[in-house]
């Protein structure tokens, strides 16, 4: 018991003193001590000694008022040294900081003077790091909670062993001097201008939003990114985009490490403020807006002018990575629809002003409305439209859809081809026989020869010849419905076109009918995203998409109505007390949501796209 | 009996020991700890501006120069090769003083002292406080608030 008593009494001794230890004797001490008497054998007169014989080790600390939120820099408690130039050879922690041109510092009557001096600037303004730790571990941010280690010399331990070697390096501490250096050409920050052209270059400002720079709305917005995330992060991002969110639908860049290690300095120099901007001056830039591209002209092009445009709307294709979502040719970033034969089958308008806005073509397209130039947009017309290649189709039904289709309506048939969940409208289940045998064949080879207008689909007719659509049509019936069609049921009642002429009082009739019955799948704004839109597939249709109601006939969309539609969650109204008159006051109603078919060149839309009737 | 009351008298002495030890022991971690709690009585690191810091190069004041810098609250005074630095807090509610041809001027209550510091008129108790200067390696001078000179303490360069 005593032997017991006396063992922790004694480990109790042993602890205390231990922590006494640890807690009154700092490593920082040691460092002062040293550096005093290193300073003392080299003083040069009796002052200085006995001024140093007088210092005592103790905190030292820089307050730094000017840059954001104030900073306590304990730096100096150790790296005693940095502004004493006859330490220059010493080893950290006692060494003088390096002078360098590259910095401002320049030299006056032979020594050198430094343009960021370390009692305005402190220290974690451009090494971040923890400025206030007074020990090594957590001044220097090798703990992983901590956000901000010593830029480009502090890799942290849960940090992935593929990408720390990238992870070093002072290129890394530019993103701080852009905290102030906010130019578009600083030369002291070579990483973070490249990283911007990259930004800009590699379309990353479609979907990205950061603020003052882009727009963007599909992906995270930036704006801050310096701030939420470390280097790993954002290089895995870039690198991996599914590393961490695995529904990401970023595309892979494929970027050399040097231009990795670029937009990962810039997007670490993103950190919502500007240390050299007052409030004011921030207030004032949110103010004036974004800078207006100017358009250029290309009206009156000569043969050799339409040359230089399609070689630059192929370079500007290549450089601005459009491959990275959309297929052309061999390339195929898996995202977007495949562009191969795409001047084939738009015209020079659909491209051109698809470009500009793709909303304005396909209305739930994903695809960001670029900031090119006119000239640019004009360019990116001209080559794809140059590009009337023919490809070598396949004789065989089942070989051309694989060639042709699968890429969105999936291998199977089945609607879910590599890029269909990017698509909206998603590609149609070709599989599903209660759709596919309860609507005229005409339909569908219609559809395949015209499109589809307002969705993805395109008009094969002009690649295809009559009898090829036919052959293709033949597999998808025989080869992925399975099950054979049967006699058509007649709706004798549907009227051929719209009965009511349309009025403010029908379309008043039609909205009331529509918010009774109608909102819960197509929603309230009729854009097909009501509460229940989630668990029905096909999702239900956006009723303002105006082109594809602009092609809607009047006949199919009332039995549409009336008889619901097969194989999907549309249910035949007609069962649940509809009239025809309501049908048509219901048509009426959706019809005055979308603006009347325009003319698009001399076409109108219903003459662009009738295969849908 | 007596078998057993040898090893009792060992047990008692080795027993007494181990007391006395673990006494000693348990007296030590207390001594430490308390002692401990003196480190407390003073503060290690002070927020606010340092203490010691530098005002630039002798280049920059040229002889003559009696020039305010306002943000450390001193006066950096040279004549030739000597240079001082005087405190601009008034002594009398701790106003900036402003340096006018006399010397200095407080604003708020009018105190006025001489070019040397000292309490020429209004309700200031004290002269104005001088401080150390020195040469740092980096060839800056060099002030230290904690470090008050007497009046007239020069730094010569």
């Amino acid at each position: 018991m005593k032997l017991a008593l006396a063992i922790a009494s004694a480990i109790i001794l042993l602890v205390h003193g231990l922590v006494f230890y640890d807690q009154f004797f700092h490593k920082w001490e040691r460092h002062q001590n040293a550096y005093f008497d290193q300073a003392r054998t080299q003083a040069r007169n009796d002052a200085e000694r006995k001024e140093l014989a007088n210092r005592e080790p103790k905190i030292e600390q820089i307050i730094v008022t000017q840059f954001g939120e104030n900073r306590v820099d304990r730096c100096t408690t150790c790296h005693l040294a940095i502004d004493d130039p006859r330490f220059k050879d010493h080893f950290e922690p006692l060494k003088t900081h390096p002078y360098s041109a590259a910095l401002g510092d320049y030299q006056r009557n032979g020594r050198w003077e430094r343009r960021h001096k370390f009692t305005d600037f402190g220290c974690t303004v451009c090494h971040d790091g923890q400025g206030r730790g007074l020990e090594t571990d957590y001044a220097h941010g090798n703990d992983e909670h901590w956000n901000d280690p010593l830029t480009g010399y502090v890799t942290q331990a849960n940090w992935r062993k593929d990408f720390t070697p990238h992870l070093k390096g002072k290129e890394y501490m530019e993103a701080n001097c852009a905290q102030c250096h906010t130019e578009d050409n600083f030369a002291g920050t070579p990483h973070v201008n490249r990283g911007r052209q990259l930004f800009f270059g590699s379309n990353c400002y479609g979907c990205h939003k950061i603020e003052g720079l882009s727009e963007g709305t599909l992906a995270p917005e930036l704006s801050e990114a310096g701030h939420k995330f470390k280097v790993d992060y954002l290089w895995e991002s870039i690198v991996e985009p599914r590393a961490n969110l695995a529904t990401s639908f970023m595309p892979k860049f494929n970027l050399s490490d040097d231009d990795v290690k670029s937009l990962v300095i810039f997007l670490k120099s993103r950190r919502g403020v500007n240390y050299a901007e007052t409030s004011l001056a921030r207030y004032r830039t949110r103010l004036t807006p974004a800078k207006e591209i100017t358009p250029e002209s290309m009206t009156g092009k000569t043969a050799s002018q339409l040359a230089d445009a399609v070689a630059r709307g192929k370079q500007l294709f290549e450089d601005r990575a459009c491959a990275a979502c959309h297929k052309l040719g061999d390339t195929d970033g898996g995202i977007a629809p495949d562009l191969t034969l795409e001047g084939r089958m738009k015209d020079h308008d659909w491209l051109r002003e698809h470009f500009r806005t793709p909303r304005s073509r396909v209305p739930d397209s994903i695809m960001p409305a670029f900031r090119f130039s006119d000239a640019d947009f004009d360019a990116l017309t001209a080559y794809l439209s140059s590009r009337q290649e023919t490809p070598k189709i396949p004789a065989d039904g089942a070989e051309m859809f694989k060639m042709l289709c699968s890429r969105c309506h999936g291998e199977k048939g089945d609607g879910l081809g590599p890029n269909a969940i990017y698509l909206d409208p998603a590609p149609r289940d070709l599989t599903k026989a209660s759709f596919m045998n309860n609507k005229p064949e005409e339909r569908f080879t219609l559809a395949i020869k015209e499109g589809v207008a307002g969705t993805s689909m395109p008009s094969w007719g002009k690649v295809l010849s009559d009898d090829q659509i036919k052959t293709v049509y033949q597999f998808v019936q025989t080869g992925l419905v399975k099950s054979p069609r049967r006699p058509l049921k007649e709706h004798a009642n549907v009227p051929v076109s719209n009965p009511t002429p349309y009025s403010a009082d029908s379309v008043a009739r039609g909205e009331a009918i529509y918010l009774k019955r109608c909102t819960g799948c197509h929603g309230l704004k009729a854009d097909g995203k009501g509460p229940n839109s989630l668990d029905i597939v096909p999702r239900p249709r956006n009723l303002r998409n105006q082109w594809f109601i602009g092609a809607l006939g009047d006949y199919r969309a009332m039995a549409s109505i009336l008889y619901g539609i097969q194989g999907t969650a549309m249910p035949s109204w007609i069962d649940y007390g509809l009239t025809v008159k309501d049908a048509s006051d219901l048509l009426n109603y959706i019809r005055s949501l979308n603006p009347a078919p325009k003319a698009v060149g001399n076409k109108t839309v219903a003459q662009l796209a009738p295969g849908v009737h | 009996m007596s078998e057993k009351t040898t090893p009792s008298n060992s047990g008692d002495s080795r027993r007494s020991i181990l007391t006395w030890f673990s006494a000693a022991a348990l007296a030590g971690s207390a001594a430490i700890s308390a002692l401990a709690n003196f480190i407390f009585m003073k503060p290690r690191a002070t927020y606010g501006q340092p203490s010691r810091y530098s005002i630039g190069r002798p280049d920059d004041f040229p002889s003559g120069t009696r020039v305010s810098i306002d943000q450390r609250r001193v006066c950096v005074v040279r004549e030739g090769p000597k240079l001082a630095v005087i405190s601009t807090i008034c002594t009398h509610l701790g106003c900036t003083v402003g340096v006018s041809d006399t010397g200095f001027a407080c604003p708020c209550h009018g105190s006025r002292y001489d070019q040397d510091g000292n309490v020429v008129g209004g309700p200031a108790p004290k002269s104005l406080t001088w401080y150390q200067v020195s040469l740092a390696p980096n060839g800056e001078l060099e002030v230290d608030t904690n470090a008050p000179v007497d009046q007239g303490t020069y730094y010569t360069i």
